[in-house]
This record gives C-alpha cells, structure tokens and sequence, in this order.
C-alpha cells in the first residue's frame, strides 16, 4: 500500500513517515504543493493525505488536480474546523478531514478505514482467541460461558472487536458507543471499559483488552 | 460643493446671520412699501386738489384768457419744478401752461370725472386728468407731477434699509459666534475631558456638568458607555491572563519532567512513563485549545444553530447510560424525571447537559441521587439538574458560568475542562436564546437551562 503525505511541516511530515512506514505502508513525502503536484501525476497512490495550508499550491487545488485523474480516498488535515472549511474539503471531493491536533492512532484508524474501501463487512459473528459475539443473537461467551452485558457494553465490545487490533482513542470510543461527539473531560470511558474487563477479561486468564496508555484501547490477543 | 463651516459655533453664528438677514430684510421691505404707498397716496391727493382748485378758479371766474395771462399765479403756486399744469382747448392747444422743463403736451382721453394716470414719456409722471365745459367750450385740464425726485428718494431709502440689514447680520454673526462660542465652553471641558481617557484610564469618568440638562444626558449616556466598555476590556484582559495562567500549567509540566529526564540516562520504561504522561498533558493543552474555540465562535455575532425538536427523555436517557458507570462507583442515581420536548441542537443540548452532570458528579455527595428534571414555565421550558452537595457560597454563586472560575482555586484536575465547562454551558444556551442559571442552598444545588418555547428557523 502507497501513501502519499503532502505536509509542509517538517516535524509532522517525518512522524507520519515513520508511523505509516511502522504500520506497513510505504510513505512518499512532499513539503510543498509543487512537489506534490509533481509526485501526484508521475505516480499512483493508494491514499493520500494533504494538509490545507501549503506552500506553492495549496490542498484545495492538490485535491483538485488529483480528481482530474482518479478517485484515490484523500483525508484532509487542517488546524482550521471552520464549517465552510469542512463543506468545501467534502464538495471538492475529500473523503475525511482529521483536525489538528489529532492523536496518531486516530491517524491511523482513518487511513485503515479509508483503504478498506466501500463499506466495512457487515459480520454478524466475531472471535477472539475463546470470546465470541453474536451480533443477530446478541450473545457473548468467553470459554463457552454465556457472559450478560448491558446494552452499552454490548454496543463497547462489539466496537472493540469489530476493530480487532486497532486503538481505538476515547473519543472515538465515546462518539461511536454514546454518541457525544465532543471531548469529554471525564473518565466516563476509562469506568465503561473497567466495568466491561470485570465481566469478560478478570475472571480469565487470557487478558483481551488492553489499555495504551495515552492512546487508548486495543482488543487483541497478545503474545 | 463647499465644505461647511467644521466649528459648530461658526455654524450657528453662520446661521444667526442669516436668520437675521431674513427677518431684518422682510421688516425692510414691509417699510419700504408702506413708505411708497403712502407718498403715492398723497401724491395723488396733491395732483387730485390741484384739478378741483384749478377747475373752482375757472368756474368762478369764467374769464380763461385773463387766467392765462396771469401764469405767475399758477407758477407761485406750483412751487417748484417738478410741477407740471396744462389747461387745453378743444383744439388740444394749451391756454394755460406751466412746464418748467418743457415737457411735450400729453394725448389724454377725455374725462368728466378727474381720472389719475402714469405717463410715461421722456421724463415719466403722473398725471390727474379732468374735462370740463365752460359755456360752449370744452377744456382739458391735466395736472403732473415728474416722478424723478420720488423715485430718487425711495432708492435712497431702499438702499439704507438693505445696508442695515448687511450691517445686521454681520453683527449678528459676531454675536452669535461669541455667545455659541462660551455656550459650547462645557462641550469643549467634555472633550477635553473624554480626550484623557485612554485605555489605561477607563476607570475614569466624565464630571458632570450640571446647570445643562441636554450635557447630563450625554455625559451620562457617556459615562454609561465607559462602564461597559471598561467591563468588557477588564472581562477580555483578565481572561487573556487566566488563559495563559491556565497554558503554564501544563506547560510547567511538559518542560520540568522532560528535562528532569534528559539530565541522565534513563530506562526505556522511564521514557515511555515521560511520553505518557506528556501525551496526557498535550491532550489536555488540545482540550481547552477546543473549548476556546468553540467559546469564540458561539460568541461571534453571526453564530447561528439549527434546532429541531428533541424527545428530552430520550436525551436526557442517553446521556445517564453515558454516566452510569461514573455514578455507579459514587453510589450516586441518576434520576431522569425529564420529558417535555423540546427544540434545541441535540449535539450541543448534549454537551451542555453532559457538562452539567459532570460538574454534579463531581461536586455532588456520594450516595445521593442527581435528579435531571423538566418543566414547563410560562412560554419556556426548563431542565434543571439537582444534586446534593456542598453549598456554593453566595459570594461566589454569580461567578461560576465565568470562563476559569473555579470556586476552589486550589482543584486544578488534569481531567477537568479547566474551567469552561459551565461558560460553554452558558454560551450553549446563549446560541438557543436561552439562560442558564444556578440556586444553591445547604442541602442542594440546582442547574437550570431554560429554552425558549418554539424556535423558529
């Protein structure tokens, strides 16, 4: 997978090299829009990530450019959350816009969700190690035991497992489960996800859910 | 065009001259033509006495030829040389004349009665014309008198009435502009005063000038101006340094453990521990950097929602499955006794009520309930949220929706929204055309969001 980055802040432009070159991906970089004109037609992308504001041409007219030639997912990163802003980035064809500051991992969640590419599969059934959930039945078992969950913490587990392996950030984990699309300034996440691992990770000795501590929540089985 | 006098007191000395040229002209003009109605008047009775007595000498006297003889008589009598008297025969010949200036014997229509007339011929005059029949004989007699000298003597008087009117204005401008002049002293005092107020003076304010009702009102329109502006730059300056009181937290933080940890080598799980804890307090630096802004743009004049109608019990349920964990570790109920619907933007009616369960979590007593109720009032409608707890103390309850006000300045939690969380409860509500408002006594303390019944638009 080819990902192309124009970013003209050097700082940010080399973690993002080297997180997506950590994830797998292989990174082209362009400081300015000139260079990222250039790279965009000698070269085919799988994504690519523009900041708004650059030297030379800006991500307006980059994403412009890149449309005449293919539909390749573009996520936009910008510091300014302006609606206009938002509305024209989505009218000239952008696929996501992350605002800065955003945490890597959001970063990454972004671009997976974006190569995947049409909707995600709908499964009805999930496995991790010996805990399965069944979307249709709304069972959950660890070990072949039936374990009852809340509503939410249904709606949590099934967030986790559906994005095995991901971290997922606790805004994001509270936009998808709780719907509160805004930062929160309490730990409501942290007590779901303590309540959560009292019911399907304590009793066992295989731990699923582990916490990254700055990040957020992963559900995987670790080595 | 050209410009208009800049000084007032010019102006209005402007304007007193030429109020004054308008009325000094009109009493000028009114006595002009009472003058020249009243010498006409008596011109003509002159030349109207003339005739009859001319006429009274004929009628006496019969003899013409001997009258014509004697024109001495006529010449005494006549005076002066703007006198003119003709007495014509049938045949328009004069028999008796007395023409100083040799005027041309005038065509005149024959007249029983005596008839006035204007002649104007070389030297324009007036004429009073009668015929009268003498035996068989008819005579014309006309009696003049030249116009020259009374025409003279009105353009004479004509023309000093209009050099005291010029003489009027131009005093009446010098007056004007002293009197507007000291009567604008107290404008000038005021400006001076105003003209020292700058922005660290706002504290000042303008004297009052008492004697001048229309100046009392200004500098107290004034006054009040200088108030809110001096709120306003006091609000905005101690807000700017809560602001970056508020960063150096933080900020404090991020740079004395990093260089704590670079003054020597360290484990791997001490740098990652570092990075933890920095990415902790970045989050928090992005969070209030958020909150800011989303305070600025619910401020800015042309900030608008899109409301729609909300099932509240619904909302309000929603956001106690959000808390219940919280609540659960506290031993706190959440009560949702809310039902009136109502029309709110459900993403910030969220994040104001989530904000205010927050803050009663936080500050409410363990194993008491928080109850979030609804009610009708009036056109409105009310949510409120209740939770036991300490008291808010009285002198401090007006501050708390203030941006940073924290009524214990010592609690300073890294998972705290640094103090904006009930400004952005109040500019929430403020976006909704709402209020937010808060009671607190021994027992409890009560948040309250009220909405306007029906938003339109």
């Amino acid at each position: 997978m080819r990902i192309l980055v124009v970013e003209d802040e050097i700082k940010a432009a080399d973690y993002l090299r080297k997180g997506l070159g950590e994830a797998g991906f292989v990174v082209d970089i362009a400081l300015n829009g000139f260079d990222g004109q250039h790279l965009i037609q000698e070269h085919e992308f799988d994504l690519v990530i523009l900041d708004v504001m650059l030297p030379g041409l800006d991500g307006w007219q980059l994403l412009q450019i890149l449309r005449r030639k293919s539909a390749t997912p573009v996520l936009f990163l910008t510091a300014r959350d302006a609606v206009e802003d938002r509305v024209k980035g989505l009218e000239l064809g952008a696929d996501d816009y992350l605002i800065k500051p955003f945490s890597y991992a959001e970063l990454l969640a972004r671009v997976r969700t974006l190569l995947r590419r049409g909707p995600p599969r709908e499964t009805e059934f999930f496995e991790v190690a010996d805990l399965q959930l069944d979307l249709l039945k709304r069972r959950v078992t660890r070990q072949g035991e039936r374990i009852s969950l809340t509503n939410k913490e249904f709606a949590l587990l099934h967030l986790l497992i559906s994005r095995e392996g991901e971290v997922l950030s606790r805004t994001l984990i509270a936009s998808r489960v709780w719907n509160m699309n805004f930062d929160s300034d309490t730990n409501v996440v942290d007590v779901a996800i303590r309540r959560l691992r009292a019911k399907i990770d304590d009793p066992y000795p295989v731990k699923l859910i582990h916490t990254l501590r700055g990040m957020g929540y992963c559900l995987e089985v670790q080595a | 065009m050209r410009r208009w006098p800049a000084q007032l007191s010019v102006q209005l000395a402007a304007l007193f001259a030429l109020v004054s040229v308008v009325l000094f002209g009109a009493i000028g003009i009114y006595l002009y033509q009472s003058l020249q109605q009243e010498i006409v008047w008596r011109d003509d009775q002159a030349l109207k006495g003339r005739i009859e007595r001319i006429r009274a000498i004929m009628d006496d006297g019969g003899d013409i030829d001997a009258l014509g003889r004697r024109p001495q008589l006529y010449e005494n009598m006549l005076g002066n040389r703007d006198n003119v008297l003709w007495v014509l025969n049938e045949q328009g010949r004069a028999i008796i004349e007395v023409n100083v200036q040799q005027l041309p014997i005038p065509h005149v229509p024959q007249q029983a009665a005596t008839r006035l007339l204007d002649w104007s011929g070389s030297s324009p005059a007036r004429l009073a014309v009668q015929t009268v029949e003498l035996g068989a004989q008819r005579y014309t007699l006309i009696a003049g008198k030249l116009l020259a000298e009374r025409e003279q003597m009105l353009n004479a008087y004509a023309l000093r009435v209009g050099f005291a009117v010029l003489i009027g204005a131009v005093l009446a401008f010098a007056l004007g502009w002293l009197v507007s002049y000291r009567g604008l002293q107290p404008v000038r005092q005021l400006a001076a005063q105003a003209a020292s107020i700058d922005v660290q003076h706002l504290d000042q304010r303008l004297a009052h000038f008492g004697q001048h009702h229309e100046l009392k009102t200004l500098t107290e329109a004034l006054n009040q101006m200088l108030v809110r502006l001096e709120n306003g730059f006091l609000q905005l300056s101690r807000f700017s340094e809560d602001l970056a009181h508020e960063m150096r937290t933080p900020l404090n933080n991020l740079m004395g453990q990093t260089s704590l940890a670079l003054q020597q080598e360290r484990s791997p799980d001490d740098y990652q521990n570092l990075l933890i804890s920095n990415q902790e307090e970045y989050e928090r630096l992005a969070r209030m950097v958020d909150n800011m802004l989303f305070l600025a743009r619910a401020e800015q004049a042309n900030a608008s929602i899109r409301p729609q109608r909300i099932a509240l019990h619904d909302l309000v349920g929603q956001l106690c499955e959000y808390f219940e964990g919280m609540a659960e570790e506290r031993q706190i109920t959440l009560i949702n006794e809310a039902s009136h619907p109502l029309w709110a933007e459900p993403d910030l009616l969220r994040r104001a009520l989530a904000n205010l369960l927050a803050n009663a979590l936080r500050y409410g007593d363990a194993g008491k309930p928080i109850v979030i109720a609804s009610r009708q009032a009036g056109e409105r409608i009310e949510v409120s949220v209740v939770n036991e707890g300490p008291m808010i103390a009285p002198e401090k309850i007006g501050f708390v929706f203030e941006r940073f006000y924290r009524c214990d300045p010592s609690r300073n939690q890294a998972g705290d929204s640094g103090g904006l969380g009930l400004a952005i409860v109040r500019s929430i509500m403020q976006l909704h055309r709402g209020s937010a408002r808060v009671s607190s006594n021994a027992q409890q303390t009560c948040f309250t969001l009220v909405f306007p019944d029906r938003q339109d638009g």
